[in-house]
């Protein structure tokens, strides 16, 4: 059977690889949850509000016949997911995981909107773990999978379930070309709120959160242009690079 | 929201920075900048900072704080002025859960009239059209403090015992109103509406639009000033079923206090009286109970424990301090008492992103986290040793959608209404997805290599989503008894990937595919041996030229001093279809220049 011809991996995949790689050197897990989740998971634990925007019909896709069921919008709810199951098996933290997974948003779709698209979430809980961490977790991260040049910057932003929350941005440089900053993800210190849904002493612990689209990190590296190719089932897509096994 | 710069100014006595300036504070201090052009900046503002930054003094606050630039005078810190009440004005409000406050004003002899100068020019800077003197003032004054207020024609509401009577409830079912631009809304029973109470119909929306009946218009003398404050969820529920989203519904949606009406009547009743003459006969202010906003303590220690910071003291207090919160500093630990517009400050976690936004993020030097325990990634490996053993035996991953057209779970509100189910499997994407795999064979696979898929993905049947492998065919590999299919959910993959280091690859830059169809032609040829197939082919494509998108030997055989070559050459634009015509006169010329070189074409 030495003469078949290997086939390909899709490049999200080959991405998440690369992304556990780096993350798996700085000690991260990875954790898995469902995409069809429920309303406590996806918006009451993670500090969204009962009447917030976010859960209205036009943004979120939710289920005919089952109350309280959507698809997720976000990998956030496995922060939650994970630290209820660690804590119902008695093992408090420290915890450093990543989830890459999918998720949906009720909008329309153009070049650089999708329905349905990759999410990279990131939680850090310790004694100890600071903004200054999340910092130097994500400039490594974008180092080692843009290039040396790249960095980090944060700017002040907000989400329900992080208080400080943060704007990321990466400085990217692609070949021959001047590098700009890019708005890459959102991020911040977990709302005490959120560890405390999830069974964690926030008097005690503290950590960081960070959470954005995988499809954005590939099109920006690659020179992607159109956020609808990933999922189209469509192997010119999956064969449209150079590829070299390492 | 849109900010003027000269507006901006006004509350400054020192002259603030270009524009350039202003957009990068506030870029990496408060909001993001949509836009900065001229005069004008177009300032995201936060959602958690709605409440009191939907107006020019909020941006000025922010930016007094960040640049360290004094606010030469703060409307919303100036004493507010004792109005006589108004004997013939009666508010009743049903339910002050659903408003809690309502302010009304009776102004008498005003002259309606194009607004002055100065007003139109302002209004028409942060693109809003100027209507008369009394409806811009209610703007002008909402677009600096934040406080939406509206005017109605007194002469208009019916009068009963020398008194007007103004109501807030809820709508009646099948209720209707038309308001100031003419359209008619049936309003939803969940709306709230402002009613003529004396004749109890309803002559606004209450939070989103004015009505029809109550209109000021030229010939209107006398006034009724509502400055208000209804619940934000009602507010943005009506907006959003009524599809009328107003200045004034934005801002009761993000909950400003209500203790803000009274500066914006204070400020609105000033300056009509200013611009339109007429006298203030009295205010009525119906506020059962005020809120008051409890103080937030945080050390010192703990700013710079949750930021990794290393500020000290005097910068934290300072940053308090220009952003006008009243602060008690003991030793080093900071009570914060915010004032009524900042209802954002609730727990200690909100003074700490105070501290860490003013002195800047770009002052926290990124750390490297301690060391730790390595993390479980054994499950990740165990499917992705799946994908590689695939991969392996020819398999191309694929990654199609999860609604389809029939399934057990449906979307409420699905966006595609051709696939309002979620997949039950990947079998009939995969399946789609191989038709046109075959298709394009020649575009991105070997001669005679078959395509073969597999995907791996959450499917969604009644008795639960799984996440599932499927590939278009068995692996012969395998043996007989192998499926197509598989649940990775059941499977014990943390096993399978424990020891487990998945193939990586490095991949150029996307090479973008042409949308047009293609078209393939093979040639074949005698070649004395010894001849590179290489050569050939590099001479064959120089001939061609670029429309070749592919190009591959896939047959040889030789037979005494000669080989025979067969190459395949895939045609493509990236700019039109192309003919048959066209691709034969290109091998044509390619015949013709291998016949002329000596070679024997098959």
């Amino acid at each position: 059977m030495a003469d078949i011809t290997p086939g390909r991996l899709h490049p999200i995949t080959i991405a998440i690889r690369d992304i556990a790689d780096i993350f798996g050197r700085m000690g991260f897990g990875i954790a898995y949850g469902p995409e069809l989740e429920d309303e406590w998971h996806n918006f009451t634990a993670l500090n969204v509000p009962p009447d917030h925007p976010s859960r209205d019909m036009q943004d979120t896709f939710w289920i005919k016949g089952e109350k309280g069921k959507v698809l997720r919008t976000h990998t956030s709810p496995v922060q939650i997911r994970y630290m209820e199951e660690q804590m119902k098996k008695g093992i408090p933290p420290p915890y450093r995981i990543i989830v890459p997974g999918k998720v949906f948003r009720n909008e329309a779709t153009d070049a650089t909107h999708e329905a349905q698209f990759y999410q990279l979430e990131g939680l850090v809980v310790g004694t100890d773990i600071t903004l200054a961490h999340l910092k130097g977790v994500i400039e490594r991260f974008y180092r080692e999978y843009f290039g040396e040049g790249s960095k980090a910057r944060f700017r002040p932003s907000f989400f329900p379930f992080t208080e400080p929350s943060v704007e990321i941005d990466a400085w990217f440089e692609p070949k021959g070309k001047r590098g700009g900053w890019l708005e890459m993800s959102g991020g911040g210190m977990v709302h005490p709120s959120v560890l405390e849904s999830a069974g964690v002493d926030s008097k005690k612990y503290q950590g960081f959160a960070f959470g954005g689209g995988i499809e954005r990190l590939l099109m920006v590296k690659y020179g992607i242009p159109d956020v609808r190719l990933f999922h189209s089932g469509d192997t010119r897509f999956v064969y449209g690079f150079e590829e070299k096994a390492l | 929201m849109k900010v003027s710069l000269s507006w901006l100014q006004k509350y400054f006595e020192k002259p603030l920075p270009q524009v350039r300036a202003i957009a990068e504070a506030l870029t990496f201090h408060a909001f993001e900048i949509e836009e900065a052009t001229g005069d004008l900046l177009d300032v995201k503002v936060l959602p958690n900072r709605a409440a009191d930054c939907l107006c020019h003094r909020g941006i000025a606050t922010e930016l007094s704080a960040i640049l360290g630039m004094r606010i030469q005078s703060d409307p919303l810190r100036e004493t507010l002025p004792a109005f006589p009440l108004a004997q013939e004005l009666t508010i009743t409000v049903e339910d002050p859960g659903k408003c809690a406050r309502y302010m009304g004003a009776l102004v008498r002899g005003v002259t309606v009239g194009p607004s002055p100068q100065w007003l139109r020019e302002a209004l028409e800077s942060v693109g809003q059209r100027s209507i008369n003197n009394i409806v811009d003032a209610a703007n002008y004054v909402m677009l600096s403090i934040g406080q939406p207020l509206h005017a109605f024609d007194a002469g208009k509401l019916h009068e009963k015992n020398g008194t007007r009577a103004l109501g807030v409830r809820s709508a009646r079912q099948g209720e209707s109103i038309t308001t100031l631009t003419g359209e008619t809304y049936a309003l939803p029973d969940s709306a709230l509406v402002i009613t003529d109470a004396h004749q109890d119909i309803p002559i606004g929306i209450a939070g989103v639009k004015g009505g029809k009946t109550a209109e000021v218009t030229a010939t209107t003398t006398d006034l009724v000033i509502e400055s208000a404050n209804f619940d934000g969820t009602i507010t943005r529920k009506t907006a959003q079923t009524l599809k009328l989203t107003t200045d004034a519904s934005v801002r009761f949606q993000n909950r400003p206090s209500p203790q803000l009406c009274a500066y914006g009547m204070r400020d609105v009743l000033s300056l009509i009286t200013d611009i339109a003459g007429g006298e203030i006969v009295g205010v009525v202010d119906e506020y059962p109970s005020a809120p008051t906003l409890p103080s937030v303590s945080v050390s010192l220690a703990r700013v710079n424990d949750v930021l990794g910071s290393s500020f000290s003291c005097a910068e934290v207090e300072e940053v308090f301090t220009r952003l006008g919160l009243t602060t008690r500093t003991d030793g080093e630990i900071f009570t914060v008492t915010p004032p009524f517009e900042r209802t954002d400050i609730i727990i200690p976690e909100d003074l700490i992103e105070e501290a860490g936004r003013i002195l800047g993020y770009d002052r926290i030097d990124p750390q490297e986290l301690p060391p730790g325990e390595p993390g479980d990634q054994s499950r990740f490996c165990g499917i992705e040793r799946m994908k590689d053993m695939l991969v392996e035996q020819g398999f191309t991953e694929v990654s199609t959608q999860s609604f389809t057209k029939e399934g057990d779970i449906l979307l409420a509100n699905p966006f595609d209404k051709e696939k309002p189910a979620l997949r039950t499997s990947l079998e009939e994407n995969l399946k789609e997805a191989l038709t046109r795999a075959h298709y394009y064979a020649p575009l991105v696979l070997l001669p005679g290599q078959k395509p073969k898929l597999f995907e791996v993905g959450t499917v969604f049947p009644k008795s639960g989503e799984y996440l599932e492998l499927r590939m278009t065919e068995r692996v012969p590999h395998w043996g007989e008894s192998a499926h197509t299919t598989d649940n990775l959910s059941v499977a014990k993959l943390e096993d399978y990937g424990r020891d487990y280091r998945p193939k990586r690859y490095a991949l150029g830059s996307y090479q973008p595919f042409s949308v047009y169809p293609f078209i393939v032609r093979d040639i074949a040829l005698w070649v004395p041996t010894g001849e590179r197939q290489e050569d050939i082919l590099s001479r064959i494509l120089e001939s061609a030229g670029d429309l070749v998108v592919r190009s591959s030997l896939f047959d040889t055989f030789g037979k005494g001093e000669k080989v025979s070559y067969a190459f395949r050459l895939v045609f493509q634009a990236s700019d039109r279809t192309l003919t048959d015509r066209e691709v034969n006169s290109v091998m044509e010329g390619v015949t013709k220049m291998l016949v002329k070189k000596g070679y024997e074409i098959r």
